[in-house]
């Protein structure tokens, strides 16, 4: 039924996360403190370990049900609910993808828009970001995976520098903990499960794993990578930020990147910014390839065709969005979505597959 | 059987009325004084040296007994005497400097034997790669002449060398070496393959060969790594990669290669191997330099003032002050400027091209300064960078760097820093798409691989060299035989 994918097309188990590691880290990282902090206050950093747990269990309910279908969510699909059905409720990741796709780079040029040039032009800037991304799909999984790998390793240096901010640092401000309710809590850790959306990628790169059992180790190490990450920051953040500052600033990070100073360098958020290009780069290409893969599986259009039809269709939604308002009803839109297809409709999917090996094996 | 015989003759017949319109065409009868037989020799005498011919041969043949072609491998006193009844061959053979020997009378047998004028360089420090450490020898054109020198290097049975002939009308002879207990019998075939799949009547020079059989036909990187260094291509043969050397060339190719590769000397084998790798830092920081510089320049000077300190910028603006031109432009001026002087360098011969080098670079540079074009500071980094790009050791890459300057200048003039990484991004992604005969041209960074790091950005030293790097897929992966390395003593032991 699937298509065999050659051997020196995959990818060995340890890419996987860079791969995953790429994709979760995206727009959200400039701005989630402030966003957990809401409802619970400086409490939140409690609520990212919550979430990072619940995203370790749905992770291995992903590949549990890979698994059990021997594919990717296609074929998990057609496994529970036969082809047709199946296809239809794949052709939503799709859509799904794209506008994933779209909310990234709409995000991140509203950043440069609003940090560095007020007067970029959403459409041009789009566009050549766009052919790169096409120019990394045509390269295939391995090269996407490539330019994943490059996107943690070569802006890392970035994390060191936040230890720019200790000086300025209150760490009493975290005191104290546990002043909020748990329905606080469990509210913030549902709003920082979106940081961590990205992950669910998986489910369709699965097939292009080398020794899949092996790569288990390494995607449940990028969520703890990930998490690690965002508890340092939030950290740094609630030291830095007194409560009521933090409410008022949408990117606290690029904020926090004001305070560097080097021999060289008076106003890092530039380069820094400059650097988050390469950060989301994975992301819009992942989206793209798994879109424009899923068309190909679908309907069975060749990837060469329809990456940049869908490339196209991006495009036209990203420079439809004209403001701050527009996109953020988007990126809210698109982060209910992902938090109902990952936490929702992966359980139930999960344990219908269950179901359905129970009666298929009788 | 007499047909055959004569269509045979016919052949020959035909062969001499075209060669006859040359002038260096030569066919002598001459008959022998015992047994009055009579003989015939037919020869280019542009590729023959003559002294052989009337000094060995003639006087053995004029003298000595023979009845027939097949008493005469005896007589003649050359080694390479070859005798054919295929009467194809005598085009090929004459002008590779064979003499066609014939009897007449006796149809249907050829007598080849050589007598080939050697001309040509004699061996000569290398120019492009010099190092003040180690072999002073450099490839010339012969290919005779290089195998000898590889052989010489690699003194083993398992060193095979097979010939091949491209092209349609220079007929190139081209050699392809690899030790073959060591090479991966698949990069052999690889490019065996597309030297045999080339298509094209005159090959002048390997760098033909190069952009024929890359990988990618359209990208400004070099995709096998060449060399007029005869102990490079013994080492490269022993790491077990594949060797293409063409006759007419004094540069040798070596594939499957990396990107670090072509920043790494051979003289690095040469120094310590700490001293090896800060050599090897400083010129991929020199490249990183080479590239990004004026980009920033720009990028920050038209767009992001305020990303340097007060100080910084108070030096920058004060020397700006008279220039009238947009950044972008000062830049492009300035750098046309030095491709000006490179190309024009390049062109002429070496004394006058030092005094134009000292014309250029101090009379333009300081009257541009002077005239308000341009400022200091954009003189000092464009000249840094130029520099910068000519620390690369292997030629062919400088170029790259050089180019790849330009499309990072426009990203930089139209969207500042933003733009720089984004042309990195697509540069990147170039370089992690491409591929040196099959093999990823970015290891040992993408994909990883931590045993090759050894031998890349740094070069750590012979002791911990022990393994081939796993790019090539050897046959044998080691190198040494680890059973009997020494075991570390503790202190006073």
């Amino acid at each position: 039924m699937n298509p065999v994918i050659p051997e020196n097309k995959k990818i060995s188990p340890f890419l996987v996360f860079f791969v995953i590691n790429s994709m979760q880290t995206g727009v959200g990282v400039l701005g989630f403190q402030r966003i957990i902090a809401k409802s619970a206050g400086y409490d939140g950093w409690i609520a990212v370990i919550l979430a990072s747990i619940c995203i370790h269990f749905v992770l291995w309910m992903m590949y549990k049900m890979l698994e059990i279908a021997g594919g990717d969510l296609i074929s998990i699909h057609t496994f529970v609910f036969g082809k047709t059905a199946g296809k239809i409720l794949s052709s939503f990741y799709i859509l799904y993808f794209c506008s994933l796709a779209v909310t990234t780079l709409r995000n991140f040029i509203e950043i440069v828009q609003v940090w560095m040039f007020s007067d970029l032009i959403t459409f041009w800037f789009a566009l050549v970001f766009l052919i790169l991304v096409i120019y990394i799909v045509y390269g295939g999984f391995r090269t996407i995976t490539g330019i994943s790998f490059f996107s943690i390793i070569l802006p890392s240096y970035i994390w060191l520098l936040f230890l720019f901010t200790i000086p300025y640092a209150n760490f009493t401000n975290l005191l104290p903990i546990f002043n909020h309710s748990t329905k606080d809590i469990l509210l913030a850790s549902k709003d920082m499960s979106l940081s961590f959306l990205g992950f669910e990628t998986l489910l369709f790169f699965y097939p292009f794993i080398k020794r899949p059992e092996k790569s288990k180790k390494w995607s449940h190490l990028a969520i703890v990578f990930l998490t690690m990450i965002y508890l340092y920051l939030a950290i740094l953040t609630f030291a830095y930020f007194p409560e009521e500052q933090l409410q008022k600033n949408i990117w606290p990070t690029l904020t926090m990147w004001k305070i560097i100073e080097l021999p060289f360098v008076e106003r890092f958020e530039y380069i820094g910014i400059a650097n988050w290009c390469l950060i989301i780069l994975p992301n819009a290409c992942i989206a793209l390839w798994i879109a424009s893969r899923l068309t190909k599986q679908l309907f069975s259009v060749k990837q060469r065709i329809s990456a940049p039809i869908l490339a196209v269709f991006c495009l036209i939604g990203t420079s439809l969005l004209m403001t701050r308002d527009q996109i953020n009803i988007l990126t809210d839109f698109v982060g209910q979505c992902g938090f109902y297809i990952n936490f929702m409709y992966v359980p139930l999917l999960f344990i219908v597959t269950l179901i359905a090996k129970k009666v298929k094996e009788r | 059987m007499k047909k055959t015989i004569q269509k045979n003759n016919q052949d020959k017949l035909e062969l001499e009325k075209i060669l006859l319109k040359s002038n260096d065409f030569e066919n002598l009868s001459f008959t022998n004084e015992k047994t009055k037989i009579k003989f015939c020799f037919t020869y280019m005498s542009t590729l023959i040296d003559e002294k052989i011919l009337q000094d060995n041969v003639l006087p053995a043949l004029l003298k000595e007994e023979f009845q027939q072609l097949d008493d005469v491998k005896e007589i003649i006193p050359i080694s390479d005497v070859q005798i054919s009844d295929n009467a194809s061959d005598i085009e090929q053979k004459l002008f590779n400097g064979y003499v066609l020997l014939t009897i007449i009378g006796e149809y249907n047998k050829y007598c080849f034997f050589a007598a080939q004028k050697e001309v040509g360089r004699t061996i000569n420090p290398p120019e492009v790669e010099f190092s003040v450490i180690g072999p002073k020898e450099a490839f010339v054109e012969s290919l005779d002449m290089n195998l000898n020198l590889v052989r010489k290097k690699l003194p083993i049975k398992e060193l095979i060398i097979e010939e091949l002939s491209v092209g349609a009308l220079s007929k190139t002879k081209i050699a392809i070496i690899y030790i073959d207990n060591v090479v991966n019998t698949e990069n052999v075939n690889t490019i065996r393959q597309r030297l045999e799949g080339i298509q094209y009547d005159d090959i002048a020079d390997s760098s033909y060969i190069v952009q024929m059989v890359s990988d990618n036909h359209n990208s400004p990187f070099p995709q096998l790594l060449d060399t007029e260094r005869p102990d490079r291509v013994s080492s490269s043969l022993a790491e077990g990669k594949v060797v293409v050397i063409v006759d007419g060339s004094p540069h040798a190719l070596i594939g499957p290669t990396t990107f670090v590769e072509f920043f790494s000397s051979f003289e690095d084998y040469f120094l310590n191997w700490l001293i090896a790798s800060f050599f090897r830092l400083i010129r991929l920081f020199s490249v990183a330099f080479s590239i990004l510089v004026t980009p920033i320049y720009v990028a920050v000077l038209s767009y992001h003032y305020e990303l340097i300190p007060r100080d910084l910028l108070n030096a920058l603006v004060a020397s700006r002050r008279a220039v009238p031109l947009p950044p972008i432009l000062e830049a492009l001026f300035l750098e046309l400027t030095i491709e000006l002087l490179r190309e024009a360098g390049a062109r002429l011969p070496t004394k006058v091209g030092q005094t134009i080098g000292i014309v250029g670079g101090i009379v333009i540079g300081t009257a541009s300064v002077e005239a308000g074009l341009t400022s200091n500071v954009l003189l000092i980094l464009i000249a840094l960078a130029a520099l910068a790009s000519f620390t690369t050791p292997v030629y062919r890459m400088g170029n790259t760097i050089r180019f790849l300057r330009f499309p990072f200048l426009l990203f930089a003039e139209l969207w500042g820093l933003l733009g720089i990484v984004l042309a990195f991004c697509f540069l990147l992604v170039h370089l992690i798409r491409l591929t040196s005969l099959g093999r990823p041209y970015l290891e040992p960074v993408y994909p990883l691989r931590k045993v090759d790091f050894k031998d890349s950005f740094i070069r750590l030293s012979f002791s911990s060299q022990g393994h081939r790097p796993l790019l090539l897929r050897s046959k044998r992966p080691k190198r040494v035989d680890e059973s009997d390395a020494k075991k570390k003593k503790d202190i006073d032991e």
